[in-house]
């Protein structure tokens, strides 16, 4: 056994050595996994939230206390300009729309409820008139939480309630009664205001005014949750694949360099070699498979379904990509036929077992097609693992015939190699 | 200690050894001598038990499968192609070869050690060995195979494309090895390494053995008479008094110059020189391997 190990450290050495190697089994995988899962999750924009340019052209503090309510909800992406810029990136379709707050928008109660005369106006492509809508919820909810703030200044309540009162007995068009009803209101107001103590006053007024309480209900998940528990175990294929044929291809060189007879001379048996090409191959697989999922479930925050059949699973699919590993290793003379007979094998694998287009995207009359291709078998069970929710005893039939494709490739590559060798 | 008797290999319709049989003595270095295609290379791999013989056997000392672990554990190859690893540096080589033989610790370490020193690598021992010459290459792929200092070291052509200091270093480390008691087979096509260090030489050709012999012996049988050119410091004034002295009926004569073959030249020289003639120059040539060779398969080596 230690000479097996001697071997794959050997073996691991020369592999670490070259660059190449080192991009085809680690660096590709990523990007691979990092590029589709981009695409398919449409990442690169960052958080979801509606995006609308905000104009404060009033620049009181209420619109500022405004402006900072709106950018506190996480359904909304603020972004601060000028009007020409806002009307502008609403044009180009950069934002869903323009909020343009207008001078004179801190001016109290008259401001608000002036309908002649809006201090708000909202900037929107005609064609988004739901998302327009729904800014405009947004934009009241914003409106009403400032000004509940604005509330528990007494003093400004007062102000305001005086200046309604002037401004309701300069109206002559107004019925008298009427009038008189308002400012019996206005005085008990603020009678009020005057005598009522703070705990009872903030009670009333200090609270949220719109408020709710929000339950979450995820919807039941029968597919994957997030691109990347589809992209990730295809990545992790692919670094199988580079493995595969990295280490297919040293063999095959070190028969063609004359290092493969040298092992063979040496007091060792035809097995310690094997084996310890095998096991450089499986420990390289496994080690980047480890480097995969860790970083998936941390930085990308891939869930898993079930961690510990995801051991088995990718310990099956790794085994069996060994066994070719030694089935390829056999097909060329050369390190270039090897390297291009086996990365046409391994190819064809990958296109047919949905190593490049997910299962799912493919023509029905294409999936049987995919049972030939261990790729398939590997994904499927990682999958498994990872978002489909295999049992164990689901788990149990792909893991069979992984290992039985393993072992078949395995026996078949000592076998022809054996044949040439003698 | 080596013995290949009636062996045999055929790759299809070609035959690569044909009915090859020699026996080497303990401590003896036993030359194959041939030019490219002849067989040698298939003649080593059937004896260290990389391919299996058709037909015949070999005997490692006394035991007749190579493959056992304790044969193996006598055996050091130095094969023709540069079997190492290019990737690591020559450390990293002699370390995973002396692992691979059971090497471990300080033997190992010094081992290690003394075949950098060997192979003049020590210096560049920590360099990847794909930046080395291929004199360097040839060097370490030749002290790969002496870490375990078995006592059986099979050569193929080691020093095939090297530059002369890498030959001659190549050269010394197996004069060494030669004082040290080992057995060696060294397979060649320069007939030079051969005739300096081979005591015995089995001459190649077509996978079969030709004659096998010493060199002296070979040269003698097969080498053909030496060649002389001689200038006298005088015309010689009587040429017919010349010709019963050397026994050559072909001398030729040409003003003070003669030409002539001879199997016995010191004794020829001799005769010419008491009947008075003295000589201003002197030049001979005398038979070789290339000759035994030419004169058993009417080629020369490199043809």
């Amino acid at each position: 056994m230690r000479m097996v190990l001697f071997i794959a450290i050997k073996d691991l050495r020369v592999l670490l050595s070259d660059k190449g190697n080192i991009f085809f089994v680690f660096g590709f995988p990523v990007m691979f996994a990092l590029f589709f899962g981009a695409i398919f999750s449409g990442a690169g924009e960052g958080p979801s939230g509606m995006k609308i340019a905000v104009v404060d052209a009033d620049k009181s503090e209420f619109s500022g206390n405004f402006i900072s309510e709106l950018e506190s909800d996480e359904a909304l992406k603020i972004i601060t300009t000028s009007r020409d810029d806002a009307i502008e990136q609403v044009r180009k379709g950069k934002v869903a729309a323009a909020v343009i707050i207008n001078e004179g928008f801190g001016g109290g109660f008259d401001a608000l409820f002036n309908s002649e005369e809006p201090k708000l106006e909202i900037a929107s492509d005609p064609s988004r008139r739901m998302e327009s809508g729904y800014l405009q919820g947004f934009l009241a909810k914003a409106q009403f939480t400032t000004l509940s703030g604005k509330f528990t200044d007494r003093q400004w309540m007062k102000d305001q309630l005086g200046l309604w009162k002037n401004d309701m007995g300069s109206d002559n068009d107004l019925d008298p009664e009427q009038k008189e009803l308002f400012f019996n209101f206005f005085d008990s107001f603020d009678t009020l205001l005057k005598d009522v103590n703070e705990e009872n006053y903030m009670a009333d007024f200090g609270g949220d005014i719109l408020n709710f309480a929000q339950l979450d209900v995820n919807r039941e998940q029968e597919g994957p949750t997030t691109s990347f528990q589809i992209t990730f175990p295809q990545a992790m294929l692919w670094a199988i694949l580079g493995c595969t044929a990295t280490f297919a291809i040293s063999i095959v060189k070190e028969r063609a360099n004359g290092t493969f007879a040298r092992l063979r001379i040496g007091p060792i048996g035809r097995a310690h070699i094997l084996g310890g090409k095998g096991l450089a191959c499986f420990m390289t697989c496994a080690f980047i498979m480890c480097v995969l999922f860790t970083g998936a479930k941390t930085i990308f925050k891939m869930p898993v379904s079930n961690l510990s059949l995801f051991i088995p699973a990718a310990l099956c699919t790794v085994l069996c990509f060994v066994g070719i590993m030694m089935f390829i290793c056999t097909i060329g003379r050369t390190e270039q036929s090897a390297g291009g007979a086996g990365w046409a094998i391994l190819m064809i694998m990958a296109m047919v077992g949905g190593g490049m287009v997910p299962l799912a995207f493919m023509p029905g009359w294409l999936r049987p097609f995919s049972n030939i291709s261990p790729v398939k078998w590997g994904i499927f069970t990682l999958e498994g693992a990872i978002w489909r929710n295999f049992s164990l005893t689901e788990m149990i039939s792909p893991c069979l015939v992984l290992l039985a494709i393993g072992v078949l490739f395995f026996l078949l590559g000592v076998f022809i190699l054996t044949r040439q060798e003698d | 200690m080596i013995k290949a008797d009636s062996l045999n290999k055929q790759y299809g319709n070609i035959v690569a050894v044909d009915d090859v049989s020699f026996e080497v003595q303990k401590g003896e270095t036993f030359g194959l001598l041939g030019p490219n295609g002849a067989g040698k290379t298939t003649a080593i791999k059937l004896l260290c038990g990389l391919l299996k013989p058709d037909a015949g056997t070999v005997t490692l000392d006394g035991k007749t499968n190579p493959g056992l672990i304790e044969v193996r554990l006598s055996l050091g190859v130095v094969p023709q192609t540069l079997a190492i690893y290019e990737e690591l540096s020559a450390e990293e080589n002699l370390r995973f070869f002396g692992r691979m033989y059971g090497l471990s610790g300080q033997k190992l370490k010094e081992r290690v050690r003394d075949c950098l020193e060997i192979a003049g690598l020590s210096e560049r021992s920590k360099e990847r060995v794909s930046k080395y010459s291929g004199g360097m290459k040839r060097r370490l792929n030749m002290v790969c195979s002496l870490l375990h200092e078995p006592p059986i070291l099979l050569l193929d052509e080691p020093t095939v494309g090297v530059d002369p200091q890498s030959r001659n270093l190549i050269f010394d480390t197996i004069e060494d090895i030669k004082k040290q008691g080992r057995t060696i087979i060294y397979t060649t096509h320069y007939m030079e390494e051969a005739q300096r260090l081979c005591k015995r030489v089995a001459i190649l050709d077509h996978g079969r053995i030709l004659d096998m012999d010493t060199v002296e012996n070979l040269i003698t049988k097969h080498g053909g008479p030496s060649h002389i050119e001689a200038e006298f410091e005088e015309r010689p004034p009587d040429p017919g008094k010349i010709k019963p002295l050397i026994g050559d009926e072909n001398i030729q004569f040409e003003g003070s110059r003669v030409r002539f073959q001879t199997d016995r030249p010191m004794e020829s020289l001799a005769k010419l020189n008491s009947s008075g003639l003295r000589f201003r120059s002197l030049k001979i040539q005398t038979a070789n391997l290339e000759d035994v060779f030419l004169n058993l398969t009417g080629r020369r080596l490199r043809d």
